[in-house]
């Protein structure tokens, strides 16, 4: 398969910058990162970009194609290259050039580096005996988890290019990997650390990070989970979450959003008399709408008793949006809301495993020791069903926990 | 042939931005839909009650929802991205997790809410207009734009994440350069037209909104956009209102003028002046009109 793609060039000795375009000859399987190896094996050995593991576990390979951050070894060419279109490649955003498609790590590390990417060890947890986690306590994590590092989230951060000292997207999602794991003993902490200018709440919720990630880590949805946390501990002084807790107080009475209470109730009263005069060029134009009379929903007792009834049930913090996040995955695999729970096996979906020499012909039981082998995993986590995260929620008054091991729900919730 | 769609306007079409409701009431019966009204349903959270309680977030949404269901239609049109994200997350985790489903439904059922049965599907005004209702709009356009170069600016949350959204594609959408077209303007192309607007933010960190914010504005300058249109009314206030905080940072005076999706469509389908209220934008529409009216 003969293709074409155009690259820009950069040489940081020379300060040249040129888009080239190249043809070369690949297979019709060859990946971005194959037809890039074709180009600088057979038409320019000067052509400059990373690889290693050429199966998306080593993260070297970020770069943009038509301006979108990917993994070059997880694109394949046909498909961008498909009806004669010739992509363009080019080193990823956010991130200064080294040379052609090689972008300088520093400033990435360095953000990794501020959110303290390894665990603060209890060591009361460890005393006695083995730290032993269930698994579910364990899937808190498993999308952050996920991470390798890429930068393909950070590339287009709409945050970041307007203020490069912020965190970002790769960076707090670590930052999430540990304030929800449940061996971690400085949570407080990271989330005083995180919630700093700079921090979680300059995200801006522009998703770039979450539609590019190739790895399913979903960033922003980590950065919300921070800011959960963060609420939930009563870390909550920032302009920002001042700002998400009015929205809370305004369900809960009115039903609708108190819009014209919200500035001073975000950046308080002083700032707010700063304010009066930009206020005062909108007023007439019906942008701030008087509070009074507030505008009620119907039924809005409705809402505040779900607000008293949720809160009762206590799935609070990043909890309430881990529990989401399996139905969200079921729509990557291809899943709708159509078929309600289907089996991850059944009739049109993905083929059913077996073991060799036992095809789903030759023994239908096959299907069934499958069924019964994951939940057998499970009962050995019994132990723990009920709090995802460890429990947390009283440390704002410097309780840092019940160790995880003791684990029953019920001991941990007392 | 009229159809039949649960109306969720938001908090701002409400309030802020009562010309949206107003010129989306007076378009949609001429583009074929009744709107049914939701009288008891809340603000949907936006992404703050979803970052501050998650799981009211769900419950608020899963109500909405249930109400929509209540009227009997199988569409939620929503006028506002951030309203479209957060149902459209709610509904499929709600959809597809049908244990999550039964214990937000008995919830809302103690509460004295319906149960939501998972049958609403949420679209936004934008996605009927350039979608079932494509051909209807070209007959409604009749009065055109006269050639108007108009901008599109799509906002974050109508595009991204595209797992959850996916009208289309998210680095290159085109409905609102369709809807243009139809509607005898001129779309102009310029790469932030798929970026932040900086909304979100705009209160807690103003000078990193605003650097969001001057790039659309800038770029449909320079593209020699007579205005722009957008389909949210948050990048709508944060284009048009805060403007004048550009002003004063910058020193560049834009002057430009922002269509809510409802009043571009609407001048082109020669809406009344009291149906399109352009007298409450910050940002003088005068120069638009004037061009519309030689």
């Amino acid at each position: 398969m003969n293709v074409g793609l155009k690259i820009w060039r950069y040489n940081a000795s020379t300060g040249d910058r040129a888009l080239r375009e190249y043809e070369v000859d690949v297979s019709d399987e060859a990946t971005l990162l194959d037809t890039l190896d074709a180009v600088k094996d057979r038409v320019d050995g000067s052509l400059a970009y990373r690889k290693s593991c050429r199966m998306m576990i080593c993260g070297s390979c970020g770069m943009r194609v038509d301006g979108g951050a990917v993994l070059a070894c997880k694109v394949r060419i046909a498909d961008i290259t498909a009806g004669g279109r010739v992509p363009v490649v080019s080193a990823m955003g956010n991130l200064p050039i080294v040379k052609d498609l090689v972008v300088d790590m520093d400033p990435f590390w360095a953000k990794m580096r501020a959110v303290q990417p390894y665990l603060t060890p209890r060591y009361d947890q460890a005393l006695e005996r083995e730290n032993v986690v269930p698994q579910q306590q364990m899937d808190v994590i498993h999308k952050e988890s996920l991470c390798i590092n890429c930068g393909c989230c950070v590339s287009e951060c709409n945050s970041m290019e307007s203020d490069p000292d912020f965190l970002g997207p790769a960076a707090l999602a670590k930052g999430f990997r540990f304030v929800g794991d449940p061996r971690e003993g400085a949570v407080p902490e990271r989330l005083d650390r995180y919630s700093a200018e700079h921090g979680l709440w300059d995200c801006t919720r522009c998703y770039f990070c979450n539609e590019r990630c190739p790895k399913g880590v979903d960033p922003r949805d980590a950065i919300a989970k921070l800011g959960a946390e963060a609420m939930r501990h009563g870390i909550d002084s920032d302009m920002a979450a001042k700002h998400a807790k009015w929205f809370v107080v305004s369900a809960k009475t009115t039903g609708w959003l108190r819009e014209t209470e919200l500035v001073p109730k975000t950046q308080g009263v002083v700032k707010a008399i700063k304010e009066i005069k930009f206020a005062m060029s909108l007023l007439p134009k019906g942008k701030v709408p008087s509070p009074f009379p507030p505008h009620v929903a119907a039924e809005v007792h409705e809402s505040r008793e779900l607000y008293d009834l949720v809160k009762q049930q206590d799935r609070g913090g990043a909890l309430g949006i881990v529990q989401g996040e399996k139905a969200l995955s079921r729509i990557e695999h291809g899943h709708d809301g159509s078929g309600g729970e289907r089996h991850p096996y059944g009739e049109g979906s993905f083929a059913t495993p077996y073991l060799p020499g036992q095809g789903p012909e030759d023994d239908p039981n096959v299907v069934a020791l499958l069924e019964t082998a994951p939940s057998a995993r499970t009962a050995v986590s019994d132990t723990a069903a009920a709090p995802l995260l460890p429990a947390v929620s009283d440390t704002a008054d410097g309780n840092a926990g019940t160790p995880v091991s003791d684990t029953s729900g019920e001991d941990t919730k007392a | 042939m009229t159809m039949q769609v649960a109306y969720y306007k938001g908090c701002l079409a409400s309030l802020s931005a009562k010309e949206l409701d107003i010129s989306t009431r007076a378009l949609a019966p001429k583009l074929g839909y009744e709107l049914l009204e939701l009288e008891s349903v809340t603000c949907c959270g936006a992404g703050d009650i979803h970052e501050a309680e998650p799981d009211y977030y769900l419950h608020l949404n899963a109500r909405i929802l249930a109400y929509a269901q209540d009227t009997g239609a199988d569409t939620l049109m929503t006028v506002c991205n951030v309203c479209t994200l957060n149902l459209r997350q709610a509904n499929h985790q709600l959809q597809i997790d049908a244990a999550l489903r039964e214990r937000v439904n008995d919830n809302l059922e103690s509460v004295g809410v319906s149960r939501y049965e998972g049958t609403v599907e949420v679209k936004h005004f934008l996605w009927l207009v350039a979608g079932e209702s494509f051909e209807t709009l070209k007959q409604v356009a009749h009065k055109g734009l006269k050639g108007l170069k108009i901008a599109p600016f799509y906002g974050c949350q109508i595009l991204r994440p595209s797992k959850l959204l996916g009208f289309e594609d998210p680095d290159n959408p085109d409905s609102l350069e369709r809807i243009i077209a139809a509607c005898g303007g001129v779309a102009v192309d310029y790469p932030a037209k798929v970026k932040c607007c900086g909304f979100p933010i705009i209160q807690a960190r103003e000078d990193t909104a605003l650097a969001e914010l001057i790039q659309p504005i800038e770029q449909a300058m320079e593209a020699g956009a007579d205005a722009m249109v957008t389909p949210c009314p948050l990048c709508h206030l944060s284009l048009d209102a805060w403007q004048s905080k550009l002003r004063k940072q910058t020193g560049k005076d834009f002057k430009m003028p922002i269509f809510h999706l409802s009043q571009l469509i609407g001048v082109a389908a020669g809406l009344a002046d009291s149906e399109l209220k352009f007298r409450r934008h910050v940002v003088s529409m005068q120069p638009v009109l004037d061009k519309l009216s030689v």
